[in-house]
């Protein structure tokens, strides 16, 4: 049998996720049997872009520190509005390196308004 | 500072970076390197990437390493650097730039050595133009373009007499390493500083060692040619992504003139290590190898590069861009794959032997190998009237000679048509850095060929040609500069001719055995 593609894997699951119906088990035991449980992470990421599709939209927040309700509130109304998304899920994490602001990526996409990449940017383009 | 901030501070940072967010502008699509090695890296995402665009790759330290996509799969992209490999991780974030890959054009290059980027390479300040040139184009159109007509003189009588060279052409130079095809190339740059063409040079060194394109550069300088002349310059040690580029983005260079309504000459320096880069960054790609390990797409690799030189037509400013692509043959074999391929793409080809370099004929063209198939209808009158037979009379000489080693009781004429080949032969050996002027080739041509050397012995034709030019330069000046022109064609009832057959025949009484 042809070996299936990532995208092909990611966009089947998705849909049965849409659908509300639970396939994780299956999906890992056809990685398993095929020996591509290293491609697992892609995986992932391609079914968050394939759900995104679907309006289902699941997010990586990272801040310096912990994002206040309010600050969460704002970030779900701006995914929403600005990601077609009808559900919004995320996961959020706290580094201390991006020193402020915030980055948001989502399904193959990014938002980096952090201080840290924006000092990157000034130290490269030498001013 | 860092230090300084409390988490209320963060917060309200937080905050007003929120409300700050320009959405449109910086919301990106971003990717990320599954594995890197050899000069590629693997991309997971970023489906919007187009062909050949331009992916920037977040570094180890936060600096960004630029690439350039090739392979577009379902699941993941091939991408090429184009700086080294070494601050590429797996797991690193890849954006698209937006662009695909371009290079700054304009008179601002002329007298640079630059890498296929643009970026100087001679010490000398930033290049800064006003325009930059898409690396990889689309060839003028047919309506765009107009017959070749007009010559392309490189200084060499055995090429401008036997198979000339128009502008908008594309003649490929091929031979064994050490037959002197760089030298060809290079006497036809400095021949466009000498006779003042106003032809702007291209030359393009694709892997060669360094060493040899600093001595170019001095040549050059030495010639006063660099003002006229870009040279795009790739060494042994850079990424075959470079390597690959080379050619597309000089040619980019070279366009600009074109479109500009000035002439340029390019030299791809070679063709066989282009190729040879190719398949290496194909075969790291994994794409599957077709003959010689080459890709299959290593015809349109070339024909799409050379199809860029072209003549264009009056409307578009009847501009010029002449290719003299070069292929390194082994042992002579011209029926392998990429100089097959290019021998069917060109417009002629000037085969270079080892055997004649070898026997003290340079430069080595082989007469009966050697054709142009476009270049009639641009050689100059004066040129064509004394070289038509030329080639004739060397193939029939050659093939004389070798039947006359089994036998040496020949007929008159047989004698006399050996002899006269020799003394061609001997004729049209040139030193390198000393391109002949039209004046020149016509009458050193004429005066050999309509027997007024025929008493001078072969070993003296060089002397007896230098002393006709010199009489000819010294006694008939204008003349000569008039026949330079080239518009005169030499019959015997020409004035001219009757000046270089007196002048001949008087010298060679002083050489004669």
């Amino acid at each position: 049998m042809a070996k299936l593609s990532r995208r092909k894997i990611a966009d089947v699951w998705a849909g049965e996720i849409a659908a509300g119906r639970d396939i994780t088990h299956q999906v890992a035991a056809y990685l398993v049997d095929e020996r591509r449980t290293g491609e697992a992470d892609l995986i992932m990421r391609d079914t968050e872009v394939a759900l995104a599709r679907r309006g289902i939209l699941v997010a990586d927040i990272t801040s310096a520190s912990q994002l206040t309700s309010e600050t969460r509130h704002a970030l779900e109304k701006f995914l929403s509005t600005n990601m077609d998304a009808e559900q919004v899920a995320y996961r959020e994490h706290t580094d201390p390196h991006v020193i402020g602001g915030v980055r948001i990526e989502a399904a193959g996409t990014q938002l980096d308004a952090t201080l840290r990449t924006r000092l990157n940017q000034l130290k490269a383009s030498k001013i | 500072m860092a230090t300084d901030l409390s988490i209320s501070e963060l917060s309200k940072d937080l905050r007003d970076a929120i409300e700050k967010l320009d959405v449109a502008g910086d919301i990106e699509t971003v990717g990320i390197v599954t594995r890197v090695g050899d000069g590629v890296a693997w991309v997971h995402g970023l489906r919007s990437a187009g062909y050949s665009e331009v992916l920037l790759i977040e570094g180890a330290n936060g600096e960004t390493v630029e690439a350039f996509a090739l392979n577009l799969n379902e699941d993941e992209i091939g991408a090429v650097l184009l700086g080294s490999d070494e601050s590429v991780h797996a797991g690193a974030k890849v954006t698209l730039k937006g662009t695909i890959l371009d290079v700054p054009v304009g008179p601002e290059l002329l007298g640079r050595v630059v890498d296929p980027l643009g970026n100087p390479l001679d010490g000398g300040p930033a290049i800064k133009t006003t325009q930059r040139g898409l690396i990889e184009r689309e060839a003028v159109g047919v309506i765009g373009r107009k017959h070749v007509h007009e010559p392309m003189m490189t200084g060499i009588m055995s090429i401008d007499a036997m198979f000339p060279i128009g502008r908008g052409q594309r003649e490929l130079i091929i031979g064994d390493r050490q037959t002197g095809k760089t030298a060809i190339a290079i006497d036809t740059m400095i021949n466009q500083g000498r006779q003042k063409t106003g032809v702007v040079n291209v030359y393009v060194a694709i892997g060669q060692k360094l060493s040899k394109i600093a001595r170019l550069v001095e040549r050059l300088k030495e010639e006063r040619v660099i003002e006229q002349t870009i040279i795009v310059a790739t060494g042994p040690s850079d990424p075959a992504s470079l390597l690959y580029l080379a050619p597309y983005s000089a040619t980019a260079m070279g366009e600009y003139f074109r479109d500009n309504a000035q002439h340029a000459l390019i030299i791809y320096d070679d063709l066989t290590k282009h190729a040879v880069a190719y398949r290496q960054m194909s075969l790291l790609l994994r794409r599957p190898p077709g003959r010689e390990a080459f890709p299959g797409d290593v015809f349109y690799l070339h024909s799409r590069l050379l199809e860029r030189s072209a003549k264009l037509t009056d409307e578009l400013g009847a501009g010029s861009l002449t290719a003299l692509p070069i292929i390194e043959t082994q042992a002579g074999d011209i029926s392998a794959y990429v100089p097959t391929n290019v021998i069917s793409i060109t417009d002629g080809q000037i085969f270079l032997e080892t055997d004649l370099f070898n026997q003290g004929i340079r430069p080595a063209i082989s007469a009966g190998l050697s054709v142009s198939r476009v270049g009639g209808d641009a050689q100059t009158k004066s040129v064509k009237s004394v070289g038509s037979h030329l080639k004739l009379g060397l193939s029939q000489y050659r093939e004389l000679a070798s039947f006359a080693q089994f036998g040496s009781d020949l007929d008159e004429a047989t004698k006399s048509q050996i002899e006269k080949g020799q003394r061609l032969t001997e004729l049209l050996k040139q030193h390198q850095y000393q391109p002949a002027s039209i004046w020149e080739q016509v009458a050193s041509i004429y005066a050999v060929s309509e027997g007024a050397f025929d008493a001078v012995p072969v070993s003296k034709i060089k002397d007896a040609q230098f002393a006709l030019l010199t009489r000819l330069w010294t006694d008939h000046k204008k003349d000569m500069q008039e026949l330079t022109k080239g518009n005169e064609k030499i019959s015997s009832d020409s004035k001219y001719a009757k000046l270089i057959l007196d002048a001949a025949k008087s010298v060679a009484k002083g050489l004669e055995e």
